[in-house]
């Protein structure tokens, strides 16, 4: 089958959180039988491609496949953690929407979160 | 069969106060918990007492928290848990049984669970840092606090004491919620299994909203109705079945999304996340929409035994930061941005005594995920400079508004200026928290009980 490059916010959610000078980022699918999908392509080394210049420690994959969900934790990303950062946003809540900007591969036919919503609305936009 | 309604009432100490009173009022709850803190709390409440000894040394928002309910939870059978007592939770029952005698709130028993501060032992304890692994001892002059996270043992005696209120120091997040659950269906502490289910469904409702909609919408992916009027959650808890709802009427989504996010917020190993009574495994939690804003939680067996130590911050002096902004719109807007930034960066380096760290970023174009923004716009209509420097001392910190408040009159053209009102107002002391393991044995917990007769 043909493939398209869709970003992750079509297929997953994230939500990310501060561990003192660590961050979690999770990466949810909408749909559980997309979860594959995101094991398969959003690797360390993806997200590496994302993170990789503000991380300075390591970078964990975690899997919750109960959940549909990874869980990657970003060692030394927070440039000294919420209380001495100079980084502008301290706790690293904003760096969810930063994982959710990876391209990945989906089939031709895949139908992405955002047009299936806006189908669910009536179809205007 | 026995089931127990419990509601979160604040997530943090700056949240709303709005959900509290309402869900007491239309919730049908047994119990609500209030969490006043986050990290940072106690170390900065440290920091402000040493300036300031007249700052109470529990949540200064207590009264505010507390005032407005008490009467109508009182009524309604309502008890309520929070860890608002943060460097003396005894203070914080004598500060809750005046706000008592004052509203007339008569038989009310308040609990006060204490032994969470280890500031006095911290620096003998022969410890290291987890993130350095160098000795605490090293840091001995610099430390201004150290909390441990005390488990749900303490407020679960004051429980089966009949405390109406209970107001702890530093506890782990969700136990407040696990200790209702202990109590009202008896389970023991070393009761794996029974301890960790409490556990993860007190982490879904920790955060308040953020499993109703809170830190959720992304328009057109994941849209949250009205979230101005955002409630807060409450769990029922039978002694088989769990369900996550909000009160009718008002804004936000429970959905299994929002509970799947909030599931693994701020964990790291899914399998192994660790609280002070329990390990428990979140790869072994399900959840199930059972009707609109009602999730159903299946939990299987997801305990392992607790560690052998208590985790503890320790905030650590470290100098102070400072922060300015110069603002730059119009055409050529960020040549003149960056211009800025050269002709800041060589002023700086005329000065003596340097900062240890510099942060220069332009907002709307890479402040917020720093160098990992994946593409520079190239010509943005509007930029702000922002810079962030850092130093041992406050002298140094200063000199960066030395170097931004002239820029009004001899930087480059069309600059904005963020306001400031007085010289180093924006200079702050840094507390740096560190994280270390400590032996269960050495911190001891305390309950007091305060009663407030009248009548």
């Amino acid at each position: 089958m043909a493939l398209k490059t869709v970003l992750l916010r079509e297929i997953a959610h994230s939500r990310s959180g501060e561990k003192g000078r660590d961050s979690n980022v999770s990466v949810i699918a909408y749909e559980m039988d997309d979860y594959p999908l995101l094991r398969e392509q959003v690797t360390v080394d993806a997200v590496k491609s994302m993170f990789g210049a503000i991380t300075k420690g390591s970078i964990t994959r975690y899997e919750a496949p109960n959940v549909g969900a990874l869980n990657f934790v970003l060692c030394d990303v927070l440039e000294g953690g919420r209380t001495r950062t100079l980084a502008f946003d301290e706790s690293g809540k904003a760096l969810s929407s930063l994982m959710l900007g990876l391209p990945v591969s989906v089939g031709d036919d895949f139908v992405g979160r955002g047009e299936r919503i806006s189908k669910a609305m009536g179809g205007a936009k | 069969m026995k089931r127990i309604r419990i509601a979160a009432g604040s997530a943090w100490s700056r949240d709303r106060f709005e959900p509290g009173a309402d869900l007491i009022a239309r919730g049908d709850i047994d119990y609500l918990c209030f969490d006043a803190m986050s990290e940072v709390t106690q170390s900065i409440a440290q920091v402000a007492r040493l300036n300031d000894p007249r700052i109470p040394p529990y949540d200064p928002l207590l009264r505010k928290r507390i005032a407005p309910i008490l009467k109508a939870a009182k009524e309604r059978g309502v008890r309520i848990i929070t860890n608002g007592g943060w460097m003396d939770p005894a203070a914080a029952a004598e500060e809750i049984i005046r706000i008592a005698e004052e509203l007339g709130v008569t038989d009310l028993k308040v609990a006060s669970v204490s032994g969470s501060d280890i500031t006095d032992r911290v620096r003998d304890l022969g410890l290291n840092f987890v993130e350095s692994d160098k000795p605490v001892a090293d840091l001995r002059d610099k430390i201004i606090s150290a909390e441990v996270y005390l488990g749900a043992e303490g407020i679960i005696q004051a429980l089966a004491q009949g405390a109406d209120i209970i107001v702890t120091s530093r506890v782990g997040d969700a136990c407040p919620y696990m200790a209702a659950m202990a109590h009202e269906f008896g389970w023991s502490i070393d009761d794996h299994h029974n301890i960790a289910k409490g556990m993860i469904i007190g982490h879904l409702l920790e955060c308040g909203a953020q499993v109703t909609g809170g830190c959720f919408a992304d328009p057109g992916y994941k849209d949250v109705p009205d979230i101005a009027n955002l409630s807060n959650p409450i769990v029922e808890v039978t002694e088989d079945r769990v369900v996550i709802s909000k009160l009718p009427g008002t804004g936000g989504v429970v959905s299994e999304a929002t509970c799947k996010e909030q599931l693994l917020y701020e964990v790291q190993d899914p399998a192994r996340y660790y609280c002070p009574d329990v390990i428990a495994d979140m790869t072994k939690v399900r959840f199930r929409q059972i009707a609109e804003n009602e999730v159903e939680v299946l939990i299987d067996d997801a305990g392992l035994p607790k560690s052998p130590t208590y985790k503890a911050l320790v905030g650590i002096m470290e100098g102070y930061m400072a922060e300015e902004m110069v603002l730059f719109a119009g055409p050529g807007a960020m040549n003149r941005a960056e211009l800025t930034k050269r002709l800041l960066e060589e002023r700086f380096a005329r000065h003596s005594s340097q900062p240890t760290e510099v942060r220069m970023d332009f907002i709307g174009i890479n402040s917020v995920h720093r160098e990992s923004t994946p593409h520079v716009v190239d010509d943005p209509y509007e930029v702000v400079l922002r810079v962030a420097i850092k130093a041992d001392t406050k002298e140094v910190v200063d000199t960066l508004g030395t170097e931004v408040d002239p820029l009004a009159v001899n930087g480059v053209a069309g600059i904005g200026k963020w306001g400031t009102f007085s010289p180093g107002a924006r200079t702050r002391a840094i507390v740096g928290l560190n994280s270390v393991l400590v032996p269960r044995e050495v911190v001891p917990f305390e309950v007091r009980y305060l009663e407030c007769a009248g009548g």
